[in-house]
């Protein structure tokens, strides 16, 4: 017998995912340790309990090991990382604390943005001190202005030794256009701080913008001897009980990659686990069928969406952590502040407002009893009878429904005149307008028809809020994924190898013209740097020679500060595929922008290209058998009436069979989450587990 | 149907769709733009609107544009009474309309359901040329608004669905950049589009009434939440000013005078004591007086609110015609949105902060001025790679924002009254257009000095790159008037300072020889060549509170971080620095020598002593404390400054001075002064004013007292 397996380090618990060549899959949980490496072995030692297999047993028996983690992450917000420094062109040290303005504004959401207060909640990554200015210069084509001054840079870096750093970030002006300076400050450090983790900007974050470059490499080095660390112990600790595989690590580009190859570049998997999931939902709409998905997350504090068309996530070239612009090649996951622990309150005026503000899981929601006094939406659920207070979370925890009448009587139900229900009703009312808002935005804003995709509902919250979220958009339904409650875990072990980059190619063409010999030739050579570095990394990854190109390039009409991404479809880039990208360009823009908006007539830009190289890796067999629901009588729910609550059938499971097929309402509690089938509607399982919700019985 | 009919979950339920869709017609707007105005500064508006032009709902953007979109409706809909039909849209950028001026272009649509208006979109944005004498449409020498850019009161480009290319041409032919401006009308074509097919969704699943109902209670729920807020602060009289330096022909002192009266939850704003109206450029119309004051008030009093027409609701204007902020036709209004109105706005602020300042409940947000001024460099000619260009350069909005009680301000905070702007990266701006940086960084000494120090501003210094000369326009206010006030005892931050070194620049680098030229407010055009390096440092934000009362270790790390100079630590802040670390022992008998000498010598008449525990806050070191003799504003020590009221200006010790010390790099011009207010007992800075030569200081807090007691008893 041999076993894929998934792990996910969430904050909370690490989620395990494994299936046997029987194709039968299995999720565990542990809470995660301070170490991070505890929580993973204890995970893969309940799934070896599970199989009877001694820890040893299970690993020497590993085919794949799939990992992501939040722990990066974590570390930049909480400032846990390596003592880091900078070196930078001279008079651009403060570059991370101007952060573009954008630093100041970072991480306050709609409520918080108007005031400037709450302003500056993040400290630049590297305190200035710590950020030291070196004389060189080179110009935006390259040209050398002022030349490096080796003894100044010796000195101020052999200065930086009695200040303990652990980790430089070199990033100089257009060192991605000319890498020269950048590559003598590394040597020169690696000379004056042997074993110091060095990050060079042109490598990291190969493209032209300062501030993103400089957070992204400064992240990337304060993480590098921290994640170096914790994945070579994992790795060896696993090597040591027989694993012979290495760890894939899930990188934010929703691919994977062996540790080996990203010791260099941890800022390439600082979200994988959000990354993750959504390569989870990737994963399994490919083994059925379903190629246009929005994939959604419900937890306890926010409501995260990715968005697959055709196949393929949708990305983004950079996202915000910690205050700091982060530039790298990433699944677009947004997220608001809607949750399981969003508080409910009457604001000044009668003013009903729910979330962004959350319990979180400590003190939690009233019902919860651990102090928390204000309602939030899981009471309202509660209330709603959506939620079973003697089978939370597999009955782990019991919930107190009088807690929960209480804090919403005494918050809401009273300043605002109405019954406890009518209150319960309207906080999950108004929670789920604010998650099918951002829906609206990932989907109808960019273009796209919301009825053209599949809701995939993740997360503790998601299967019960998900019945809402589909009928406001005009869905037929949704999907609870079988590994709902660990769908990045599951991700982490059904993806492919996946390596990404880009380089800066800068061209301008004016209206009338087209683009000449030497404009091509460059974009060309910066497409062949690109696909080599791209070839060279999963060659070292170990991927096979069936290696997927693909290829993009950045174009905007002349003068905008915002791009787009187009594919390059052509294999050489001459002026016919320019011409095929212009085209496709103004036909994706209008779609964005509407009809009209387009304007050839301002000319364009072009500013990087950048090439993605994907290694298929077999994916794990998964078929399991379940078992029947069990009824488990029935209680009063409100659904869309909250005069009325209608009696509702109670089904429980862990895995429901394929011949699985009710009608709501209903509804289906698994450990960890609840699926809501209202009135009308029908619940029917695939052979892989998933169920499948649909209005139109 | 009455209000009560709208449930506060439907509501919630509609008002958060109508803030998705301002928001979204804010980044559909911004994605399609190309001016770096919109792109970074955010100087642009996006929002939905009542039939009679209310704003309802705005996404994050430059608060003073709030207005301009509804008055443009109200001319509309009852100066023009064209005829409107779906799909009709309206262009226009009349400053004597609604427009702040002419580069702010904006344009509007009603929103028909079945035959009826439900509501009107409306965009604006600020376009980088619309013509006129000078490039980008900001003229110095302008005397009458007719030399500016075009005026386009009210056209209709769209109508009823179809694009007037005819109408399009004529406008862009105006522009020195018509491909840019062309872009741009067509991002506000897709944002209307925009708005309209997604509150049409709303009002066919919701019906008209709902729809217009919940429109009507957000900006009567922004109304109610102000009201309270303002019934929470005492009622008084609050006076804030500020200055702006030269008017484009001659370096003439303007004043920007505001008088606050919060009575209950009213607010009354009175502009009587500001300067007439300006020859020049500088002026702002009543359009721009009106958005000075919805960004004083957003920002201030609203913070925490949706931003919409209710916020204004509570507030009345007295300014007669013709003063600075109120010029009437044809005066030149063509940087108004830099000049007076930005002032104005710093007038209206100072003024709310110090009414906040002495609120027990919300003291702890008051500040003095963020972002006191926008300097302009501006740049046109044939760019690097031969088109005609005009850059208008963002970088100055990087500048310092003001110290709270308790919390220093922020470096390169960027303006208040815009909460999403941005500035371009160094390597963008060079890669496109013609410019070579020397340096961005924070500049030294540049925050208000304070118990709590404002934030630095940024500095930068550049020369062309890529082509050899081209025409920069300088100009700015606050090279000569200090408008990031401080509050509390805080010093304002740094003047602008911005210097020409002619000929200082080989080989793209800095080199001896060249001729330094120290600019005033408006040098206004020249000719700039690859060989002469531009030099500018912005304001810093307002400090709070005595500066010899900031943390010695506060003040180390300063320097050590390159945010104080050593003579500013031992001139300002009184902190002796041995090396890098502070002397302690000798810092402290430095800050008792300086207060002593601020007063001579300390007053002990033990009759103005009052010895009760104040019970109400003022600003950082005056209170109000009771005793038999009645209600006094007191110093921390005790000192009595007042009796009965609160013009407590009166009892302090006041030091005018035409400049003050260099240290603060606060340079002022020859019709300003300094006065600075201490307790008589112990030498603190109670109050650092600007005012013109010759004018005593204005008593800036005068509390109803009777309030505060009642107040006070209630425990309110």
């Amino acid at each position: 017998m041999s076993f894929f397996i998934g792990t996910d380090v969430g904050g909370t618990f690490t989620d395990l995912w494994i299936t046997a060549d029987s194709g039968e899959t299995r999720v565990f949980k542990s809470p995660t340790t301070r170490d991070v490496l505890g929580g993973v072995i204890d995970a893969l030692r309940l799934a070896a309990d599970s199989y009877g297999l001694s820890f040893n047993d299970l690993c020497s028996r590993i085919d794949r090991f799939g990992h992501g983690t939040t722990v990066g992450l974590n570390a930049l917000l909480t400032g846990n990382v390596a003592r880091t420094a900078i070196l930078t062109t001279r008079g651009f040290a403060d570059t991370l604390e101007i952060g573009r303005l954008r630093r100041q504004t970072s991480g306050l959401n709609e409520t918080e943005v108007t005031d400037v207060y709450q302003r500056n909640r993040h400290p630049p990554l590297v305190p200035r001190a710590f950020v030291i200015e070196i004389d060189e210069r080179i110009d935006v084509n390259g040209r050398i202005i002022c030349p490096l001054d080796e003894t100044q840079a010796r000195m101020a870096i052999r200065a930086l030794k009695q200040q303990g750093v652990e980790a430089i970030a070199v990033c100089t002006l257009f060192a991605t256009v000319n890498p020269v300076h950048e590559t003598r400050l590394r040597e020169i450090a690696a000379e004056e701080l042997p074993g110091c983790f060095i990050s060079m900007s042109h490598e990291i974050s190969p493209n032209i913008g300062e501030y993103a470059r400089m957070s992204t490499t400064a992240a990337n080095a304060s993480l590098g001897p921290l994640a170096g660390r914790y994945l070579a112990k994992l790795e060896a600790t696993l090597r040591e009980a027989g694993m012979k595989v290495p760890i894939m690590m899930m990188t934010c580009a929703g691919g994977v990659l062996p540790t080996s190859v990203l010791n260099d570049r941890p800022a390439y998997a600082l979200f994988s686990g959000p990354a993750a999931g959504v390569m989870g939902s990737q994963a399994m709409g490919g083994q059925i069928a379903l190629k246009n998905i929005l994939t959604t997350d419900i937890g306890g504090t926010s409501f995260d969406v990715g968005v697959i068309v055709e196949g393929r996530p949708i990305m983004r070239s950079d996202i915000s952590v910690a205050g700091a612009d982060i530039r790298v090649h990433s699944i677009d996951v947004d997220s608001i502040g809607a949750g399981g622990g969003s508080i409910a309150s009457v604001r000044t005026g009668g003013e009903l407002q729910v979330g962004p503000r959350s319990a979180g899981a400590n003190p939690g929601p009233a019902c919860y009893r651990r102090g928390g006094k204000e309602p939030t939406a899981t009471d309202a659920d509660l209330v709603l009878g959506v939620l079973d207070p003697s089978n939370f979370i597999g009955g782990r925890m019991t919930l107190d429904v009088q807690a929960a009448k209480d804090a919403i009587e005494d918050y809401v139900a009273k300043p605002l005149n109405m019954s406890v229900i009518e209150a319960a009703w309207g906080i999950r009312k108004i929670l789920d307008s604010r998650m099918a808002d951002l829906l609206r935005r990932m989907t109808i804003e960019r273009g796209y028809n919301p009825r053209d995709f599949t809701l995939f509902a993740n997360g503790g919250a998601g299967p019960s809020h998900a019945w809402v979220l589909a009928a406001e958009l005009g869905l037929d339904g949704f999907v609870v994924p079988a590994a709902a409650t660990a769908q990045s875990a599951f991700g982490t072990a059904n993806s492919d190898l996946v390596f990404s980059t880009e380089r800066p190619s800068y061209a301008r063409i004016q209206a009338g013209r087209q683009p000449n010999e030497d404009e091509l030739g460059r974009i060309r050579s910066g497409l062949r740097m690109a696909l080599e570095d791209v070839r060279a990394n999963l060659k070292a990854a170990a991927a096979g020679t069936n290696v997927k190109i693909e290829k993009f390039l950045s174009i905007r009409f002349r003068g905008q500060s915002n791009h787009l991404d187009i594919a390059i479809t052509a294999e050489t880039f001459d002026l016919a595929a320019f011409q095929a990208v212009t085209a496709s360009f103004q036909q994706q823009y209008e779609t964005l922008f509407g009809k009209g908006a387009s304007y050839a007539g301002a000319g364009f830009e072009i500013l990087s290209v950048r090439v993605t190289g994907i290694a298929v890796l077999p994916p794990p067999s998964a078929s399991n058998v379940g078992q029947p629901l069990q009824r488990k009588g029935s209680r009063p729910v409100v659904f869309d009436n909250p005069a009325e609550a209608v009696d509702t059938v109670i089904f429980h499971t862990v895995f429901p069979e394929a011949a699985t097929d009710v009608r709501g309402p209903c509804i289906i509690e698994f450990p960890g989450q609840s699926v809501v089938v209202p009135p009308g509607a029908r619940a029917m399982a695939d052979a892989r587990g998933n169920l499948h919700v649909r209005f139109s019985a | 149907m009455t209000q009560a009919a709208l449930n506060p979950v439907l509501f919630e339920v509609i008002r958060n769709r109508l803030v998705a869709i301002s928001e979204e017609m804010r980044i559909a707007l911004q994605s399609v733009s190309g001016s770096p105005t919109v792109t970074e500064a955010s100087d642009f508006f996006t929002g939905v609107f009542l039939p009679d032009g209310s704003c309802a709902s705005m996404g994050f953007q430059v608060a003073f544009q709030a207005p301009v979109c509804g008055a443009f409706i109200r001319h509309i809909t009852h100066k023009t009474k064209m005829p409107l039909r779906d799909g009709d849209m309206f262009i226009g950028n009349d400053p004597y309309i609604g427009a702040l001026h002419q580069n702010d272009v904006q344009m509007v649509g009603p929103i028909f359901v079945d035959g009826e208006i439900v509501a009107w979109a409306g965009v604006e944005a600020h376009e980088v040329d619309v013509g006129g004498m000078d490039f980008a449409s900001w003229s110095p020498k302008a005397r009458e608004v007719f030399q500016e850019g075009m005026r386009i009161p009210c056209v209709k480009l769209i109508d009823q669905g179809e694009l007037r290319e005819d109408v399009l041409e004529m406008i862009t032919t105006a522009s020195r950049l018509p491909g840019l401006l062309e872009l741009d009308i067509r991002a506000f074509i897709a944002t209307i589009n925009v708005a309209r097919d997604r509150v049409q969704e709303l009002v066919r699943r919701y019906g008209a009434a709902t729809i217009r109902q919940a429109i009507e209670r957000m900006i009567a729920l922004t109304e109610t939440k102000l009201r309270a807020r303002l019934s929470e602060l005492p009622d008084g009289e609050y006076h804030g000013c500020d200055f702006l330096e030269h008017d484009g022909h001659t370096n003439v002192l303007y004043k920007i005078d505001v008088r606050a009266t919060k009575k209950g939850d009213s607010l009354t704003l009175d502009f009587s004591g500001s300067s007439k109206q300006a020859p020049g450029f500088i002026n702002c119309t009543r359009s721009g007086l009106a958005g000075a004051v919805t960004g004083g008030i957003l920002p201030t009093l609203a913070y925490d609110m949706q931003w919409n027409e209710g916020a204004v609701a509570p507030v009345t204007v007295i300014a007669p015609d013709g003063l600075i902020c109120t010029a009437t036709f044809p005066a030149p209004v063509g940087s108004a949105t830099v000049e007076t109105i930005w002032v104005t706005n710093n007038a209206i602020m100072l003024a709310l902060n110090k009414m906040l300042a002495a609120s027990p409940k919300y003291r702890h947000r008051a500040q003095g001025v963020n972002d006191g001024a926008m300097a302009t460099f501006n740049l046109g000619g044939i760019n690097q790679f031969g088109e005609p260009f005009g850059l208008h350069l963002m970088d100055p909005i990087a500048a310092g924002g003001a110290a709270w009680p308790g919390r220093d301000g922020v470096s390169a905070g960027g303006p208040i009254i815009s909460p999403m702007s941005s500035i371009a990266d160094v390597e963008r701006n060079e890669q496109v257009v013609p410019l070579f940086y020397f340096h961005r960084r924070l500049a030294r000494d540049t925050g208000g000095a304070g118990k709590y120090r404002g934030g630095l501003s940024t500095e930068v210094a550049l020369t062309l790159g890529g082509i050899d000369k081209a025409m920069a326009l300088v100009m700015t206010h606050g090279a000569e008037a200090p408008n990031s006030a401080g509050l509390g005892g805080g010093w304002p931050g740094a003047t602008i300072r911005q210097t020409m070194g002619w000929k200082a620049v080989a080989d793209g680098r800095p080199a001896n020889g060249g001729e330094v030229e120290v600019f005033g407010p408006k040098p206004g055009l020249m000719t700039m060549t690859k060989n002469d390096l531009f030099a500018v440092s912005w304001q810093g934000g307002g400090g709070w509170g005595d500066p010899l009362e900031r943390d010695i270790g506060a003040v180390e790390a300063d320097v050590r971080n390159g945010a104080v100079s050593k003579e500013a630590a031992r001139d300002v802040y009184g902190v002796a620095m041995t090396g890098e670390a502070a002397d302690r022992a000798a810092s402290e008998a430095l800050r008792k020598e300086m207060r002593r000498k601020r007063v001579g010598s300390f007053a002990d008449d033990a009759e103005k002593f009052c010895n009760t525990k104040p019970f109400y806050p003022l600003s950082e070191s005056l209170s109000l404390a009771r005793d038999n003799r009645g209600v006094h504003v007191v110093s921390p020590a005790g000192y009595i400054l007042a009796t009965g009221h609160t013009r407590w200006r009166e009892g302090a010790i006041s030091v005018t001075v035409a400049q003050p010390p260099q240290a603060h790099r606060i340079l002022l011009h020859e019709n300003l002064n300094a006065t600075t207010h201490y307790c008589p007992a112990s030498g603190v800075l109670l109050a650092v004013d600007m005012h013109e030569k010759g004018v005593a200081p204005v008593n800036d807090q005068v509390l109803d007292l009777q309030w505060v007691e009642r107040a006070a008893e209630t425990g309110a």
